[in-house]
Order: structure tokens, then sequence, then C-alpha cells
């Protein structure tokens, strides 16, 4: 079943914005990453770590009360995506309302990891959404998470953003209903996910 | 305080009329699974009337992927299955390929593995006793909880470069000897870290509101224990008095749990949430007491190797062997069978998270919705131990 | 009463909202920085620069700027229409609230019936909301967050009534006006009991069952995004500010202190502050109430202990005469 979903649009003010006001716009929105943990497996415990007392993102305006994906603005895919849980990540992250960020955390859901030969694990989240910043490391250190949420702090300062730049997202909204893997005689094994243009090549 | 009655009406149902049940899935990404475990439940209301966990989103094929990596290898992804005990992990692996190999291991490797095992314990419990109040709603005690963990991880990243995932063990001993020093700052930690639990505890034990959201919740007999294979502190906190550390001591685990030793099994009867809260707390304190033992013991040898020189290429002879060990979550085992091969023909794991979660059907049945979160928290599992 | 030119209720008006918008935030960024130094931490500390304090700010402007999404199983208008339920009824109760003798929006006779009454009004948006996002989680936590109103509301008016008996008034200026620092010790079960049942009437920990995010992800606004959530967040805190400054003036004496001619408002504000604060503590060190347990709390515990109270009030009151 696919389910035709509207275009995603930005809130009234971004859209009728004029070009000053990008500039607090684009402030509000660095400072407030309310962030949804999508903590999949090891560096979950990292993610973890990164929002307590010694770390503390919380200074940078990330916060991590958002539960659900509705709330958040920034998701961190921290952990091993496995085919099993692709159309979850897929799911969630088109729940997320625009303008929204992702941050890949650790090399599983970089590449794979160590399970780069593994007959269940996705090779990487940015074959199911498009990734703004990717951490390396297994788990990488929270250091390592404050410096990838510092350039996506940079990156959205310099942002511009329109309602039409969200408008070919859409036709990647049908993949979330599909199975990542079909059922054993069905042909193929795997369905190819739609592919993602880096999100610069869009704004 | 008397058991209150746990007799709840919502909605629509309230005066006799017809219900509906709800059918609502927790997971695969919930706030409550701690990961990615998924539960099927039937609701009447509030009250949950079947609850079935689904496994399988964090299947990984660490087992499959085992067979075409080398003995040196797999300690990479043996360590990460429970990520929360990853140096436990290794040890069980090793023996096994030891033991195979007809290896003897130097005893400073073995006191050194012991310690760093029963830090990690201790790093493991810390988490549990963090993010099960903040499953009940509490916020704080996470935050001292961590506390604590990050200067352990100091500790150990000290020796072995990892906060996580130590990678310190090899086959036939540990990577590199001790740095100079470690032993006096592991001390100062343990001494630290119990300086400050009882910050902790505080806001634990003797609290109202936990008591009444754990006590005589998610009772699970000794019966259904057995019967389930549910083991380590989930197990005891039901009664069952069982610890391999004690009852088939493997590295220098005899002498610890020895007459002499600090080691003890902590044990408790009741079997519901509150219970198993008490036997991860009291077993922080029994892991530190063995940590400073092995530290006054490692202080005590003379200096000597912690290593025995491995081939080039690393081959087991044919045959196989099982070993079972105590990790923090409870039994973990290493089925390892051999063909003469450098790499295994098959390993496979015994994991505690499998079975501890596979007896929650039984125990969710009849609760309600905010004791069924409470109960999935007291399980204590790791979903990639559950999966693998 | 007396008769205001129209100029009068549109500054009025204006003032009470000025207030309205801003007293919430400052309790947000009170329990941000609050809570964070409790847990060892430092909170937000970049945004604005000085320690974070435009951290609310930026997360207004982000909130205007985020997609605003009604799910397709919704009830389209009562989903769009939810927030603002919630949030009207706590600015109708703030205008009620005096500050000073003279510093206050609408000096109604009854104005403590009318603020206990607008402030019920808000479960109603919460309702509406759980009931019509058409996801389970919300709709648990609506039925939870109804049963809950259920419990507390008859403590929490026995409580403010044994206040406006010893005053001998319902208006909030005037019990202001008739409080002895006696009151401290004469009511301090009922001001025990209004201060429980306010916190369970605000949904805030340990009673906040229907948000419960380990439970229910966010109980009835899961679903809601951008602008919208954010008028639920706001009426969350402005309900804060409500009870606390509720709380101020019944029973801690409102703007009685030092120099009151002058500074009666801020001693007012000070005391409520200092409430908000209590309220905030109490969600950094207790964890959550089971429903079930909460109403058994209200009605075993709570509402005999008003009853009381209203006894003693009583005979205290004939005593006096």
């Amino acid at each position: 079943m696919t389910v035709d979903l509207p275009t995603p649009r930005v809130g009234p003010l971004q859209d009728a914005a004029p070009k000053p006001m990008r500039l607090v716009l684009n402030w509000g929105r660095r400072y407030s990453l309310w962030v949804f943990n999508f903590g999949l497996a090891c560096c979950a415990i990292e993610f973890i770590a990164a929002s307590m007392a010694r770390h503390d993102f919380i200074r940078l305006g990330v916060i991590p009360f958002a539960p659900g994906p509705r709330q958040a603005d920034l998701m961190v895919v921290s952990g091993t995506v496995t085919d099993k849980m692709a159309p979850a990540v897929r799911r969630l992250y088109d729940q997320m309302p625009e303008p929204k960020y992702v941050i890949s955390f650790g090399a599983c859901s970089n590449s794979g990891g160590p399970y780069w030969d593994s007959y269940a694990v996705t090779k990487g989240v940015d074959q199911l959404i498009p990734v703004d910043v990717y951490v390396p490391g297994c788990p990488p250190r929270p250091e390592a998470l404050l410096h990838g949420i510092l350039r996506l702090q940079d990156k959205i300062a310099a942002e511009q953003l329109s309602t039409r730049s969200y408008a070919d997202r859409r036709r990647l909204a049908g993949a979330v209903t599909r199975p990542a893997v079909q059922e054993p005689g069905a042909g193929a094994t795997r369905v190819p996910v739609a592919p993602v243009a880096p999100r610069e090549a869009r704004s | 305080m008397t058991q209150a009655p746990r007799e709840l009406t919502v909605g629509v149902g309230a005066g006799g009329l017809a219900t509906a049940d709800m059918v609502l899935n927790i997971g695969p990404q919930h706030p409550a699974t701690h990961g990615v475990l998924r539960l099927r439940i039937t609701l009447d209301g509030e009250r949950v009337l079947k609850a079935e966990p689904i496994v399988g989103y964090m299947h990984r094929g660490a087992e499959k992927l085992f067979e075409v990596r080398d003995y040196r290898q797999i300690l990479v992804l043996a360590n990460r299955h429970d990520w929360l005990s990853a140096f436990s992990n290794e040890i069980g692996l090793v023996l096994a390929v030891e033991r195979m190999l007809g290896m003897d291991v130097p005893e400073r490797a073995t006191w050194t593995r012991t310690l760093m095992a029963e830090l990690n314990r201790v790093l493991n419990h810390l988490m549990f006793l963090g993010s099960y109040p903040l499953e009940l709603g509490a916020i704080t005690p996470i935050f001292y909880a961590f506390r604590e963990r990050e200067d352990l991880q100091a500790v150990m990243e000290e020796i072995s470069g990892g906060r996580m995932h130590y990678m310190f063990n090899r086959v036939g001993g540990l990577r590199d000897d001790l740095p100079s020093g470690w032993l006096g700052r592991v001390e100062a930690t343990i001494a630290q870290v119990r300086r400050r639990l009882p910050d902790l505890e505080s806001l634990i034990v003797g609290n109202e509101i936990l008591h009444a959201r754990t006590r005589g919740v998610g009772v699970l007999d000794v019966g259904v224990v057995t019967s389930y294979g549910v083991s380590g502190p989930i197990a005891r906190a039901s009664g069952l008095d069982i610890d391999l550390r004690r009852d088939q001591p493997y590295l220098a685990y005899d002498e610890v749990f020895g007459a002499d030793g600090p080691g003890r099994v902590v044990t408790r009867t009741g079997g519901d949430c509150q219970a198993r809260l008490e036997v991860l707390l009291e077993q922080v304190h029994v892991s530190l007491d063995i940590a400073e033992y092995c530290v006054q013991r490692l202080g005590s040898l003379e200096r000597g190797p912690v290593n025995v020189k491995l081939p080039k290429v690393l081959k087991v002879p044919e045959g196989a062997d099982y070993v079972a060990t105590e990790n923090p979550l409870g039994m973990n085992g290493y089925y390892l069978v051999s063909r003469g091969e450098k790499t295994p023909w098959r390993l496979k794991l015994r994991s505690a998270s499998f079975n501890n979660v596979a007896v929650l059907g039984e125990l969710l049945e009849g609760t309600l919705l905010a004791d069924m979160v409470a109960i999935l928290g007291s399980m204590f599992f790791v979903v990639g131990d559950i999966d693998k | 009463m007396v008769d205001l030119s129209w100029f009068d209720v549109v500054l009025r008006a204006v003032i009470v909202l000025v207030g309205f918008l801003t007293m919430p935030l400052l309790v947000g960024q009170t329990e941000h920085k609050v809570m964070a130094h409790m847990q060892g931490r430092l909170g937000p500390m970049y945004a604005g620069g000085f320690h974070g304090w435009a951290q609310l700010i930026a997360d207004g402007v982000k909130f205007t700027q985020k997609e605003d999404i009604v799910p397709a199983a919704a009830d389209r208008g009562a989903f769009r229409w939810a927030p603002a339920v919630a949030l009207v009824s706590y600015l109708l109760a703030l205008a009620a609230v005096p500050f000073s003798p003279s510093m206050v929006g609408a000096d109604v006779p009854g104005s403590l019936l009318l603020v206990l009454a607008v402030s019920g009004i808000g479960t109603v948006g919460t309702l509406m909301a759980g009931w019509s996002s058409g996801n389970k989680y919300s709709l648990i936590g609506a039925m939870r967050s109804a049963a809950q109103l259920v419990s507390y509301e008859l403590p929490l008016i026995l409580a403010s009534a044994s206040f406006a008996m010893a005053a001998g008034t319902l208006s909030l200026t005037g019990i202001a006006h008739a409080w002895t620092p006696v009151w401290l010790i004469w009511q301090l079960p009922g001001a025990l009991v209004f201060l429980v049942a306010a916190t369970a009437e605000l949904q805030r920990p340990p009673f906040d069952m229907p948000v419960a995010d380990s439970e229910l992800v966010m109980g009835p606004y899961t679903e809601y995004t951008g602008l919208r959530f954010a008028f639920f967040l706001l009426s969350e805190y402005a309900g804060i500010v409500v009870m606390s400054l509720l709380f101020a003036v019944l029973y801690l004496g409102g703007w009685t202190g030092p120099f009151d001619d002058a500074l009666g408002w801020l001693w007012t504000l000070l005391k409520g502050f200092l409430v908000a604060v209590v309220i905030i503590w109490m969600r950094v060190s207790w964890p959550r109430l089971r429903e079930d347990q909460l109403q058994r709390f209200a009605w075993l515990g709570l509402v005999p202990v008003a009853l009381l109270q209203l006894a003693i009030t009583a005979v205290g009151v004939v005593l006096t005469a």
C-alpha cells in the first residue's frame, strides 16, 4: 500500500521572510535543535554519554526532550541499521517536520561498520535518508558528536530555505511503505531504495 | 504499605459497556524499549491482555560473520553483541579458544582480566541504575550514574584505549602490560565511586514512589525462571542462587569466591522489580570489592609477561568446546566448533538477554501499561544481546 | 466594579497578554537552568551568548518555521483547535490573578471561582488533542488526563474553599487582603493539598502520567508539530505561572511584605516564582506515580485532608468571629 503524502512545507514565517529575517531564522534553527535519538546499538550509549553532565550537548541548544519524531528537528541515527529496521528508520524520518537534519553517528550507520559483509545489515543509513553530517568512530567518542553538532550548526547558519527545495523529496515518500526485503521466491531479494541526492544539491 | 488494588477502568468501557481491545505496537522504536525490541500488546483500557515480544530488529548476523573472520578478528564482533559488557564478552571467547589450544595464560593477565571484567560489570550495572529510574520518570539518577561511569571509563580507556569496546584481550593474554601507576589510579577511582555512590542510592533507595512502582510488580517465580532459562541478576532476584563465577570458576574467580575472597553471590527472594533493582545495586558494591581485591593481588604479583607469543597463523585444532561465563546480564556461552582452519567452523552464542526477554510474554499478561514499562526496564536486557 | 474606558480595557488586555507570553518563558528558562545545576550540568549556554539566556527565544523562532503536519487519520478541526483551547484557559485565568490591589487584569468579584473554572478547561484541550490525533498513544494519554481531572479537581476546590471561607470572600484580592501570618500554620494542610492537586492538574511530575514519555511517547501531544506543539508547551508553563501565583495569593499572602505599597507586585511575583521553582524541583527529584496510585492518593489522602482543613477553618472562623 502506498500512501500519497502531501508535499512537505516549511512553516509560514520561513516561507514569507525577507532576507534580513533569514539571519534570525537561521539563528533560531541553529540553537534549537530538538534531537530525536534513533538509538539502535552501542553508539546510542555514547549518544547518551554526550547528553550527560560531562559532555552536555544541551549547552549547544541540542535539547534531548523530544521522545517522538514529530517534535524533533534533528535525528541522530546511532547504531547498526538492519534491513528489518530500515523501513522504520525511513518512516520516522518522514514523520519529522521540515526543516529537519540527520546526523549519522558511528561506523555502522555510516557504512555498515564492522558488519560490512553481513547479510542483515544496511550498509549505511544514507541509503534510506539524506544525511547532513557523518560522525566516524566505532563508537565515536562523545566529543566527536559535539564536533558533528558544531559542523551542523555552521551549516544551518549558512542555509537558505524555501518551500521549493523540499518539493523534490516527495517522490521518496512511497519508499517508506514498501518492504525493504521482498518475501523469498518473489524474484529479486532487495528492492532498490530510491537514490537520495545530497542535501546541498537541492538548496 | 499494602498492595494497592490495581483496578483501573478507562474511557467508554466504564459502565459495563462493550469494550474493544486495542492492539498496540510498542516499538521497534519506542522510548521504553531502549533499543529496538518490539512488543505487540493487546490492551483492554490500560490492562495488558497479551504481550508478545518480537525480536530480530537488531539481528546483525554476527554468528555467520564469525565464520569468515580469523581468531583475532572475531573478537571485534564478539565484543559488540552486548555493548554494555564488552570486556566480559571478549573473555568468554578467548577462554574458549585458549582452552582448545591448551594454552596457559600468565597469572598477571588472568588477574588483570578479572579486574577489568568486574569494572565492566560496575559500568554495566550503573547504566541500569541510571536508565531504570528514567523509565519510571525520574530524570536525575542517570546523570549521577553517568558521572561514575565517566570516571570508570577513563580508567578503562587509559589501559585499553576504548571507552566501550576495549579489545584488550588477545588469545593467550592481554594486548599490553599495565601502564605504570595505573593500579593506583584504579584504586583511587574505585574509592571515589564508592564515596559518591550514596548520592545515587539516595535517589533510588527509600523513595516512596519508586517503591510503589516496583514492589510486587512483575513477580517472577523460580519455576518460570528455570523453565525459561533465565539467568544472571534477574534469576538471582527470584531466589535462584546461581552464579558461574562461584559455581564454575574461571579466570581468578575461585580465589575471589574462595574462603578469604571478597566475592559473594547476591540473591533476593521477592522476584519483583524491586528485588531486581536491589540485586543490581548490591552487585555494584560486590564488584567494587572484587575489583579492589584484584588491584591488591596485582600489586603483589611481580612483573612478568601478560601474553603468550602466538604463531603467525593461528589455527585451532579440530574439536568443539563450550565455555560459559557469568556476564553482567547473565550466563553467556560460546560454543566453538573448529575444523582446524584459521576461522571457526561454527561459533554459537548463548546470550543472556534472549532468554531473559522470552519470559516477558509470561510476565506482562494482566499488568497495567505503566507496569509494563517498569517490568520491561527491570528485565535489563540489551537488544544486541537478544538478536546477535 | 469600576467602569473602564475602552482604552483601559485594551491596555489591560495587552499587559496581560505580554505577561502571558513572557512569564512562562521565564519559568521555562529557570527550569532549564535549575534542573541542569541540580544534575551537575550547565544547561543551555550558547544561544544568545550569556548563559544561553535566549534558548527559549531560539526555540520559539524555530517552532514558527516548522512544518505544520496534520496526520491523515486526524480529526482536522479538533486537532487544529486543541492548542488554542489549552492556551486560552490559562490566559483567562491569568487575567483574574491580582499582583497587587491595583494591578489586576480584570478584578471580578468571584475571581477565585473564575480562575478555578477556566483553568479546568485546559484539560478539554488535552482531551481534544488526544482524541483527534488518531494515535493510540495519544488516546491513552487523553484518557489518563481525563481520569486525572476527575480525581484532583475535588481536592483542589475543597482546599481553595477553605481559603475562601477563612477570608470570607471569593475574590482573590479580598483573600489576599484578609491574609495574616497565622494562615501559614492554620491553612497548612489545605495548602499542601492545593500544591499537590495543582501539580496533578498541570500534569507535571510526579503526576505526569498523561504525557509519560517513557510510556506514551508524548501522550496527547505525540502528533503535534511546530507552532501547535509550542502552544501546548506554552500552556503547560503558563499553567505553572497561574498555579504558582494562585498559591502565592491564597496562601503566601500575595503582595504582603516590606514596602508593599510600592513593591507589592514584586512580592507576588517573587513568591510565585519560588513556588514555580518548587514545582520544577519536584520534577527533578521524583519518579512518576501510576495513574491508579494517584487516584487512590487523591481519594484516600487528599480529599479527607481537605475536608479536615475545611472543618478546622470553619471552627476557626466561628471562634474568631
